[in-house]
């Protein structure tokens, strides 16, 4: 008897205790934040490592230099407003095949959880593999997540926290910083066309 | 035999009644007061612990909640000490190292000269604070160009796959 009264001493408050983390990381897992953690071995044989991660108190400290009065930075402090994070793994390669399909699978599995939604995806061989995935809560974007990867390029995004889409799309070319040197859209020639 | 001792205990008893009376009267009701709160006590020790757990939880929370919405008072003070005469910020500092010649001005100006400066500057900011935010800064624009890149490569791929275009281009091409 006295060994049952024991057992339920400890066990009673580890069961509310238990209870009280599994509903903390059962909020935290509603958010839109992936694990990129399985693509840092990458770093060793890409060329180039791009890794940003920017948390909400990040978020908020830059914030605080974004100026009112500029029109451009202004309206990314308003496109900041709200987002809880922003992750990004990128790697280039000097080879082709120096990551994995599974490196990929580790991304996409967590995006095939609830709530987030394939919406774009574009194959091509020049430029890669493109998808975009939102996580909607409702009718409100609650994440998003960019992945694309290419023969020498493997890129995640992951912005956490309610996203405008337009604002953030009208982002390239702004601010006096130069664009990545994607090219834009070329007319087709009739060569393209056949 | 006289049975009355089994009546009424009057009489010679019996020597192998004695006996047995010997032995079951270890086992004779003795009347005790009744002991409940043994059993009770116990029971109160989960539901401390479970009291205990929840306050050390909602504890830690509170914490947790004040150092999170920490960074949020500087800029509800930040508009208090404006009309105050204070030391011009750390970003006036860095950008303009030479003597200043603003120092001739009458004090009264110096101050609106200050107060014009620091409306058009972040306050309350540390020189630490604002290297770091400005590292931040430039890591968060760089992100947000490049989920802004992706979406615009995205954004143009599947305008030039859409079945539009494609009836287009055979347009132009016959």
């Amino acid at each position: 008897m006295k060994s049952i009264f024991h057992i339920n001493i400890i066990r009673t408050p580890l069961i509310a205790l238990l209870v009280i983390i599994g509903t903390g990381f059962m909020a935290r897992a509603q958010d839109s934040r992936i694990q990129l953690a399985s693509l840092d071995h990458l770093a060793a044989k890409a060329n180039q490592t791009v890794d940003v991660a920017i948390d909400e108190r990040l978020i908020r400290i830059a914030a605080k230099v974004f100026s009112d009065e500029k029109t451009d930075e202004k309206e990314i402090k308003q496109l900041l407003t709200g987002l809880k994070g922003i992750y990004v793994k990128s790697f280039e390669f000097e080879t082709e095949g120096q990551y994995a399909a599974a490196d990929l699978e580790s991304i996409r599995s967590q995006l095939r959880g609830p709530g987030w939604s394939r919406m774009v995806g574009v194959n091509s061989k020049k430029e890669g593999n493109l998808e975009v995935y939102l996580l909607l809560n409702g009718e409100t974007i609650g994440g998003l997540a960019v992945l694309h990867s290419d023969d020498k390029e493997l890129t995640v995004v992951n912005i956490v926290g309610p996203v405008d889409l337009q604002k953030l799309a009208k982002l390239e070319g702004q601010l006096g910083i130069p664009d990545l040197e994607i090219e834009p859209a070329k007319p087709k020639t009739k060569n393209d066309e056949k | 035999m006289n049975d009355d001792y089994l009546w009424d205990k009057s009489g010679p008893p019996d020597p192998e009644i004695k006996q047995l009376e010997e032995i079951l009267g270890t086992l004779r009701y003795q009347p005790k007061p009744f002991e409940v709160p043994a059993p009770r006590r116990r029971s109160y020790f989960p539901l401390l612990a479970i009291a205990a757990t929840l306050l050390i939880a909602l504890l830690a929370g509170g914490i947790w909640l004040r150092v999170r919405t920490r960074d949020q008072v500087p800029q509800q003070q930040a508009a208090v000490p404006e009309k105050t005469p204070i030391i011009a910020p750390a970003v006036e500092e860095k950008t303009t190292p030479t003597p200043k010649p603003q120092k001739r001005l009458a004090p009264r100006e110096q101050n609106v000269a200050v107060y014009h400066k620091r409306r058009n500057t972040p306050p309350a900011l540390t020189q630490h604070d604002r290297e770091e935010a400005l590292a931040v800064k430039q890591q968060l624009m760089f992100a947000l160009r490049l989920a802004s890149e992706k979406l615009n490569l995205a954004h143009r791929k599947t305008q030039s796959m859409s079945p539009a275009n494609q009836i287009k281009n055979q347009h132009r091409v016959g």
